[in-house]
C-alpha cells in the first residue's frame, strides 16, 4: 500500500490513537468519523501533541499550527479523523512551502 | 540501594528565588535545604533573556543560550516562514542535551518533568517529559514500557502527575478565593507523584545523572505571591488568606522533604545540584502592548474588539491563537504574538506572509520602534517609562537559530509579562499583586570536591550543564556556550581533576525542522535539494 494513500495514513493515525484510547477510557472504535474533541474529549493541547506524534511517525514537519488555527475559525470547531487524514495526505503530496 | 561509583543529582525548583527560600529556611519551613546549603555552596543563578521557563530549562540541559538551542518560548513560530505558533517540543531543540552527552560517555541519565522532552529522545536511562497532558504522558515517555512499571508504585496516577492545562491557567489569570485551597492541593499532590516516581526509579533504575523539576513553585508563586513575599506576608491576613498561606508553606515543606529523601538515596558520594530556571518577584501593573502598538499605528485589530470586564486583567496567555486571528495583517507592521515572551514581531513582507514593511526598511523601522518603546510607552499618570530595556534579538539570544525569535524583547519596569489582549487602555494597575519572573534564580551545589559554606558570585544559567558534566568526570563539549564554574569546586579537587574540553556535541538524531522556502536562484535550489536529500525526502 502506498505510504501516502489515505488508507495507509488512516491506518497510521488510528494506530497512534488506538495505542492510547484504553488509557483515555474510550471504548469505541476509531473510524474516519471519530471526532477528536467530541468523541475523544480532546483539549486543544491534545490535538497539538497528536500532531507532534504524527510528525514523529513521518519524520517530517506538517503545518499543524496553521491547520489548527483554521479549525479555530470554523463554526464547528472539531476535527474528524478523516479531516486529519486528508490534511496529512495533502501535505505529503506537496513540498513544504512558505505560507 | 546500590550507589553508582559516580553520581550527580539535579533538582530543579522552577521559579525558586532566595528572596523566598531564605525566609522559608529562617522560619523553619525548609530545614533540610538550610542544612544542605551549609555543607555546600550557594549563589544567585542568572537566567536568560527573558527569564522564561522553556528557554531557561533548555539552557540548563544544553549549556547553551536560546539562540544556540532554538527554544525561546512555550509557543513559537511553526517555522521561520510561518506566522502560526505552536507548542515547542524536543524536535525544536537544536543542541544536544546532557542526557545523551552523559550516555555517550557510558553513563545513564534519567530525566523527569523537563519541558520540551516530548517526543522523548531515546536514552540509556529514562525520560518522562513535563508540560504534557495526561493523555499523552505514557506515549511520550521513554522507554516504551516505563509506564507499565510505574503502575507498580502505590498511588501512581497519571492524571494527577501530568499538567492540567485548564487549572494551570489560574496561575496567571487568577481565581476565586474559594478555589485557592483545591488549586494548591492539586500542586501538592502533583509534586508527590513526581517524587514517588523519582524515588521508585532511583531504586529500580539508578542512573549516573538523575534529574527532576518540581514546578509547583512557579505556579504557586504566580498566584499566591502576596502570601509568600516577605514584604507582604507580614501584613494581617484574613482567615481565608492565612489558610492559603499555610497551604503554600505546606507545599514548600513537602518539597524540602523530597529533597532530603533524594539526597539520602543518592548517597554521600553523589553531587547534588539544585537550580531554578528563574527567580520571582511581585508585579503590580499590566502593559497591554498590542493596544499600545495599535494606538501608535503599528497594529490594527479586525473590527472593534474589546475584552469583557472579567478578562480585563488577563494577559492572553490562554488564548494566543485568538489574538493572532484577530489581527488585520494588511495594516499591522508590529505585534506581540505571545504574552510570555515579552517579544514584538516586526512584520516584514515576504517573511511570514505577503504583508508588512519592506525588507530594506527593517533596521530603521526597528530602531525607531525601539526608541518609541523606551521613550513614549509611559505611565499615563507619572510619565515614567513602563519599559526598562529593549533588546534586539541578536542582543537577547545570540546564536544561529534566532529566525523564530521575536525581533524585540522587552523588560518591563516591574518585570511583569505584557498582555497581548485588546484593551480600552494600554496601561492598568492590577487589582492585586501577583508573582512574576525575575532573572535571579538559585544555584546550590553539595558533594565531593565542592566548596563548603561558600557564597558564589552570580553565575550564568548556561554554566550549569558544564559544571554538572565536570562533576561526572565528563569532558566539556567544545561548542557549549557555558563553562565550568571553578569557584564551585575546591582547589584540591580542581588540581586532581583537571577540566577537560571534549569533542563538540552531536546533532540531535531526528529531523531538524521544515526545509527552507523555495527560492528562484540556482544556488538556492541546489541547497534545497541537498537538504531534502539529507532528510530522506528525495
Amino acid at each position: 500500500m502506498d505510504e501516502k494513500s489515505q488508507e495507509k495514513i488512516f491506518s497510521s493515525v488510528s494506530k497512534i490513537i488506538n495505542s492510547l484510547k484504553d488509557e483515555w477510557e474510550y471504548s469505541g472504535d476509531i473510524t474516519p468519523e471519530t471526532s477528536l474533541f467530541t468523541d475523544l474529549d480532546f483539549e486543544s493541547i491534545d490535538a497539538v501533541v497528536l500532531g507532534s506524534m504524527i510528525e514523529e511517525h513521518y519524520n517530517r514537519p506538517f503545518p499543524f499550527a496553521e491547520y489548527l488555527a483554521g479549525v479555530g475559525e470554523k463554526e464547528v470547531q472539531d476535527i474528524k479523523v478523516k479531516d486529519l487524514v486528508l490534511f496529512i495526505h495533502q501535505n505529503l503530496e506537496k513540498r513544504y512551502e512558505l505560507s | 540501594m546500590n550507589y553508582l561509583d559516580r553520581q550527580t543529582v539535579l533538582i530543579g525548583l522552577d521559579g525558586a528565588s532566595f528572596t523566598v527560600l531564605d525566609h522559608l529556611m529562617e522560619e523553619g519551613n525548609m530545614p533540610f535545604l538550610k542544612e544542605l546549603i551549609s555543607s555546600g555552596c550557594r549563589g544567585e543563578l542568572t537566567s536568560i533573556v527573558p527569564p522564561l521557563t522553556p528557554p531557561a530549562w533548555t539552557s540548563v540541559i544544553t549549556g547553551c543560550r536560546p539562540g544556540t538551542h532554538g527554544i525561546f518560548n512555550f509557543l513559537q513560530f511553526e517555522s521561520p516562514g510561518s506566522r502560526y505558533i505552536k507548542w515547542v517540543s524536543f524536535r525544536d531543540i537544536q543542541r544536544e542535551t546532557i542526557w545523551t552527552i552523559v550516555n555517550r560517555h557510558g553513563m545513564r541519565a534519567g530525566s523527569l518533568n523537563f519541558i520540551g522532552m516530548n517526543p522523548p529522545p531515546p536514552v540509556s536511562g529514562y525520560v518522562i517529559p513535563g508540560f504534557v497532558s495526561w493523555r499523552w504522558l505514557k506515549k511520550n515517555s521513554y522507554p516504551e514500557n516505563l509506564f507499565d512499571r510505574l503502575h507498580n508504585i502505590p498511588g501512581f496516577d497519571t492524571k494527577e502527575m501530568a499538567l492540567n492545562f485548564k487549572e494551570e491557567d489560574k496561575a496567571v489569570k487568577g481565581c476565586q478565593k474559594e478555589e485557592y485551597e483545591d488549586w494548591i492541593l492539586l500542586h501538592i499532590r502533583r509534586e508527590r507523584q513526581w517524587f514517588r516516581v523519582m524515588h521508585y526509579l532511583m531504586k529500580t533504575d539508578p542512573c549516573h545523572l538523575t534529574a527532576v523539576v518540581f514546578d509547583g513553585l512557579d505556579r504557586i508563586q504566580h498566584l499566591c505571591w502576596r502570601f509568600l513575599d516577605p514584604d507582604y506576608a507580614l501584613k494581617p491576613l484574613l482567615p481565608w488568606e492565612e489558610k492559603v498561606r499555610q497551604l503554600c508553606l505546606q507545599y514548600f515543606r513537602e518539597v524540602d522533604e523530597f529533597v532530603r529523601e533524594i539526597v539520602s538515596m543518592a548517597g554521600p558520594q553523589a553531587s547534588t545540584f539544585i537550580v531554578s530556571d528563574h527567580g520571582f518577584g511581585p508585579t503590580k501593573e499590566i502593559l497591554y502592548i498590542n493596544q499600545w502598538l495599535q494606538e501608535q499605528g503599528y497594529l490594527k485589530w479586525k473590527g472593534d474588539i474589546k475584552p469583557s470586564w472579567e478578562e480585563r486583567e488577563h494577559l492572553g496567555v490562554e488564548s494566543p491563537y485568538r489574538s493572532l486571528l484577530n489581527l488585520d495583517w494588511k495594516k499591522t507592521s508590529a505585534y506581540a504574538a505571545t504574552a510570555s515572551s515579552n517579544g514584538i514581531i516586526i512584520q516584514v513582507a515576504g517573511k511570514r506572509g505577503k504583508e508588512g514593511i519592506s525588507p530594506d526598511e527593517y533596521l530603521p523601522f526597528r530602531d525607531e520602534l525601539m526608541e518609541k518603546l523606551q521613550k513614549e510607552c509611559v505611565d499615563p499618570k507619572t510619565g515614567e517609562p513602563l519599559i526598562s530595556k529593549v533588546w534586539t534579538r541578536e542582543e537577547a539570544f545570540g546564536g544561529g537559530y534566532i529566525d523564530c525569535a521575536p525581533d524585540l524583547t522587552l523588560a518591563l519596569r516591574d518585570s511583569g509579562f505584557v498582555s497581548i489582549n485588546p484593551s480600552d487602555v494600554y496601561y492598568r494597575s492590577r487589582s492585586q499583586i501577583m508573582g512574576t519572573h525575575r532573572p535571579e534564580g538559585v544555584f546550590v551545589a553539595v558533594g565531593p570536591g565542592i566548596q563548603k559554606g561558600q557564597v558564589l558570585p552570580p553565575l550564568s544559567i548556561v554554566n550549569v550543564a558544564p559544571s554538572l558534566l565536570y562533576s561526572l568526570g565528563i569532558p566539556i563539549p567544545a561548542d557549549m556556550d557555558g563553562e565550568v564554574v571553578t569557584e564551585i569546586f575546591d582547589s584540591a579537587f580542581l588540581q586532581t581533576h583537571p577540566i577537560e574540553t571534549g569533542e563538540p556535541t552531536i546533532p540531535p538524531e531526528r529531523y531538524q525542522g521544515a526545509p527552507p522556502p523555495q527560492t528562484e536562484d540556482a544556488e538556492g535550489q541546489e541547497q534545497i535539494m541537498l537538504r531534502l536529500k539529507s532528510l530522506g525526502y528525495v
